[in-house]
């Protein structure tokens, strides 16, 4: 374990991250807020702090190379240090005056997850406002992944990083570097938030909230400007519109990059992309219904809010027009399931993804198969390819590891003194980087009321559910610590 | 540069490391899925799991788009293939295949522009062959590599403890010396330093020394080698290697002993060579090579295909009483091995490979390219251009990468050893060692002046 490097990486990428926060120290002072002290004191703070680091580890040797092991140590590392610096405009401007829940609402950020624990939101000044959605559009792309693309310094450690950061079942490399495909998913990212963007602007959102939003949504994230989320705006339109754009991120970006270079074949026979389709209209078709003959009368708003609420969820947005706590009881079903679900792997979206979801599934039936063929040679098959036992084994691991964190969480919590519901939904929500659960921490409600703890156990849910699992967990095992 | 790297074996894996570490985009392809997983567990390239002589496959890794085309899968076939769609379908410009056939020569037609239109072909025995052949010229030497059309030799041999030099520092000894010695960097265990004038040499070191080739002799000599022309070897095992490498020696009136296990491989050997004596049985056992007198042998050579067994038997006939033991090894983890325990050289068929790619890839800016033994270091022969920021100033007052040192300069014919006060004029060639993290760098300083420099 070469420390110097590690601090020597991590301290380029805050000086990287602290730059970042110009952005809403731009928007404070374009409206006259008065945060903008806290912000510019956050900004120095963050990036001196890079600074020293970058400086005083610089090693000797040229060559910065990472070893796998490293890589998972800098990318944990990275993202609580980004969550910590993320924190420090919440309490330097007192809108969160315990460190407790300004991490929380920071790495809540970051890992796209979209829990708050600030009620009235609308009360924030605009930079604080921009820097908690900005936290998402950063951290749903990969924060790690962002300085590869854009830092040099991280040459040839970059693979180790991308792989601890953007852990895949699947390894798809878009290009032979891998700071070329990092550019190549932020461009696209960036073009796909651009265009929703304009949209949403002729929606009559101003630019303020139609970027925040737009954030919010390519990330599958969450945070809104308002309690009351995309409610707030009481408009078909953009609900629409973010409906279709949660859809979209949920979606493997290396079938955008393909979209976008013209090849449309590749989006239709991947099959991970049929079954997240499939997933999304029967949840659809089924909360429909059960919206229409319990609750609302008109067909239209119920497409319209089972639509939104379910793709929300899917994809791990978190985004609400309505609360569904009050929902009936089928469909609240549905949607806790959905939780399990995620976006695809390879989108922003979080949770367990439909990749890994599919190919259970389909070892499932394999394994059906083979009693009824004892002799017949099939394997697990994805598209065209032949889906490995080891894949299939470290599937399987991740399956287990992540309800395992889930159960262990949710004892903890109900041990805390939360009902089962709330325990349960709210750890679910967190490891799945969904956001809002049911019972005290439903849609219409925040994390403020649970214990202290308890939000600290959240917030590793969160993170080890972002980095989906192994990147975190392997670092709590004695055997990673061994010389 | 875009380079397609068909095979990811040793070699190609090894290519696909150093191209891409120096900013290339690399896609590797191979059949073997696992192989090509610790690939991309270990290096930043794009892999295809596919036959690199499939044009489906091909033209996944973007044929069009690429530069260079590497066949070095173990297949000739393949290789004669994927290099063949390179050149017709995609008209790439370089093509580089490894063809194992001792048959096919590099010269042989069918490969010129009008036929297969490959620009490289490598034969790895034929390029190991070349290096033993080149060892035994001046024994005592465990790795002489030419430059400058063989008027320059960079020797690389280890210091015993009963060497003249041993305890001495490099500005003593070139007084000792009483001519020009530049040393161009030492292997201290398992190190690679890039020494300086109050740098001192010990016991065991092996240093790498750039010689003009007159004086190799002299100065093997110097530091307590002995010189003496080979006139007895041992082969061990009976492959192709070894019937490639004694026919040579043979032709060079060398006395040579075969000895290989299998009935009918000695039978063919027998066949095929006139004056070698070939032996049937185990090259482990000590009374065979001792009924054959060992003790007068002056070169060893295992040449099995098994490394392990190679290294015990060179070592088991070097206690018996051979001058000089070389070995067949592929594995580059073994190479630092080598000069400790006691082992005169080795022959590389992989690293020969590897280094004759880079040989020829480097061409251009740099004349020509040689990695040293522990593959961390290279030495680099280029043209001095009047550009540049070298040309023109004493040594001592440019500002190299790390770890970088001038061996040796040619002017017109001449050959230098420089030292700080040395100035490189346009259109030296000039030759030098740097580890292989700074050759970016060098490029960079070869070619364009750099004012912050």
């Amino acid at each position: 374990m070469r420390l110097r490097n590690i601090s020597y990486i991590l301290g380029g990428f805050l000086f990287f991250l602290g730059l970042s926060m110009l952005f809403p120290l731009l928007w404070s002072i374009y409206y006259k807020d008065d945060d903008c002290f806290a912000l510019i004191l956050s900004l120095v703070i963050t990036s001196a702090t890079g600074i020293v680091l970058y400086f005083f580890s610089r090693p000797s040797d040229q060559d910065i190379s990472l070893n796998h092991k490293e890589g998972f140590l800098v990318v944990t590392c990275g993202w609580i240090l980004a969550a910590i610096c993320g924190s420090l405009p919440y309490l330097l401007y007192g809108a969160l005056p315990s460190f407790s829940d300004a991490f929380f609402e920071s790495i809540s950020g970051f890992t796209t997850t979209g829990a708050t624990v600030i009620v009235g939101i609308e009360h924030l000044p605009h930079g604080i406002l921009f820097w908690r959605s900005m936290t998402q559009w950063l951290g749903g792309m990969g924060i790690i992944v962002l300085s590869i693309a854009i830092l040099p310094l991280l040459g040839v450690g970059g693979m180790q990083l991308y792989k601890a950061e953007l852990p895949s079942p699947v390894k798809d490399k878009l290009t032979p570097r891998v700071t070329e495909t990092a550019r190549t998913l932020w461009i696209v990212y960036i073009i796909i938030s651009t265009v929703e963007f304009i949209l949403l602007l002729f929606g009559g959102m101003d630019s303020f909230n139609a970027l925040c939003h737009t954030f919010c949504t390519m990330a599958t994230g969450g945070f809104s400007t308002t309690d009351a989320s995309i409610a707030y705006f009481q408009s078909a339109y953009i609900d629409g519109v973010i409906t279709l754009f949660m859809f979209i991120a949920g979606i493997n970006f290396t079938l955008h990059y393909g979209l976008l270079t013209g090849n449309f074949r590749s989006l239709f026979s991947n099959s991970e992309f049929r079954f997240y389709c499939g997933i999304t209209l029967t949840a659809i078709i089924i909360v429909t219904l059960n919206l229409r003959f319990n609750l609302i009368e008109e067909t239209t708003t119920c497409i319209r809010y089972a639509a939104f609420q379910v793709i929300s969820i899917l994809t791990t947005t978190g985004f609400a027009t309505a609360n569904f706590d009050e929902w009936p009881s089928l469909s609240k079903t549905i949607l806790l399931i959905l939780m399990f679900f995620g976006g695809s792997a390879g989108s922003t979206g979080g949770s367990i993804k439909c990749l890994r979801i599919l190919l259970i599934l389909k070892h499932g039936y394999v394994e059906l198969y083979r009693l009824v063929h004892p002799h017949a040679v099939k394997a697990v098959k994805l598209g065209k390819r032949i889906v490995y036992p080891e894949t299939m084994a470290s599937i399987w691991g991740f399956f287990i590891l992540y309800l395992g964190t889930t159960v262990v969480a949710f004892i903890l919590l109900a041990a805390l003194g939360l009902d089962p519901m709330t325990a349960f939904s709210a750890v679910v929500a967190t490891i799945g980087n969904i956001g809002p659960g049911f019972g005290l921490v439903n849609a219409a409600s925040t994390y403020s009321d649970i214990p202290t703890l308890a939000k600290w156990i959240l917030s590793f849910c969160m993170l080890v559910g972002r980095l989906e699992i192994y990147t975190v967990l392997i670092l709590l095992i004695p055997e990673f610590w061994k010389k | 540069m875009k380079v397609i790297v068909i095979g990811a074996g040793e070699v190609g894996r090894s290519i696909a490391d150093i191209l891409s570490k120096e900013g290339n985009d690399l896609i590797v392809i191979d059949k073997d899925e696992a192989r090509l997983k610790a690939v991309t567990e270990l290096l930043d390239v794009q892999t295809i799991h596919g036959s690199g002589s499939s044009p489906r496959i091909l033209k996944k890794a973007r044929l069009d788009q690429a530069e260079m085309v590497i066949a070095v899968t173990d297949s000739d076939e393949t290789n004669i293939v994927a290099c063949l769609i390179a050149s017709t379908q995609s008209k790439v410009p370089f093509k580089i295949a490894r063809i194992r056939m001792p048959d096919l020569d590099q010269d042989s037609i069918i490969f010129d522009k009008n036929h297969l239109n490959i620009d490289l072909c490598i034969n790895p025995e034929r390029e190991a062959v070349n290096k033993a052949i080149n060892i035994m010229e001046y024994s005592g030497a465990s790795e002489v590599i030419d430059f400058a059309e063989g008027r320059i030799k960079l020797v690389a041999f280890s210091i015993d403890r009963s060497c003249p030099a041993v305890g001495k520092k490099l500005s003593e000894l070139r007084d000792l010396y009483g001519g020009d010695l530049l040393i161009a960097s030492i292997i201290r265990t398992n190190e690679l330093i890039i020494p300086s004038g109050t740098s001192t040499i010990r016991a065991k070191d092996y240093l790498f020394t750039f010689v003009e080739t007159k004086n190799v002799r002299a100065l093997l000599k110097f530091f307590g080698k002995d010189t003496e022309p080979v006139q007895r070897v041992f082969l061990l095992g009976g492959g192709n290697t070894a019937l490639m490498l004694a026919e040579q020696l043979e032709a060079k009136g060398v006395m040579v002993k075969i000895i290989e296990r299998r009935q009918d491989r000695c039978e063919m050997l027998a066949e095929r060579l006139d004056k070698s004596v070939c032996l049937l049985g185990d090259g482990t056992s000590q009374d065979l090579l001792k009924e054959e007198n060992i003790q007068d042998a002056d070169y060893f050579i295992a040449l099995t295909g098994d490394e392990e067994a190679n290294i015990l038997s060179a070592l088991l006939a070097k206690q018996l009483g051979s001058k000089r033991v070389i070995c067949l090894i592929n594995k580059v983890d073994y190479t630092h091995l080598i000069p400790i325990i006691g082992i005169d050289g080795v022959m590389n068929p992989r690293q020969a490979t590897i280094g004759k790619i880079l040989h020829f890839i480097r061409k251009g800016k740099i004349i020509s390219s040689t990695p040293l033994s522990d593959e961390k270091a290279e030495a680099v022969e280029f043209i001095a251009l009047e550009t540049s920021e070298i040309a023109g100033r004493p040594l001592k007052n440019i500002k190299f990468p790390k770890g970088t040192i001038i061996g040796a300069i040619l002017r017109d014919d001449r050959v230098i050893i420089p030292w700080g006060d040395t100035v490189i004029l346009p259109e030296d060639r000039v030759i030098l060692v740097t580890l292989r993290s700074a050759i970016p760098q060098i490029e960079k300083i070869l070619t364009v002046k750099l004012d912050y420099f």
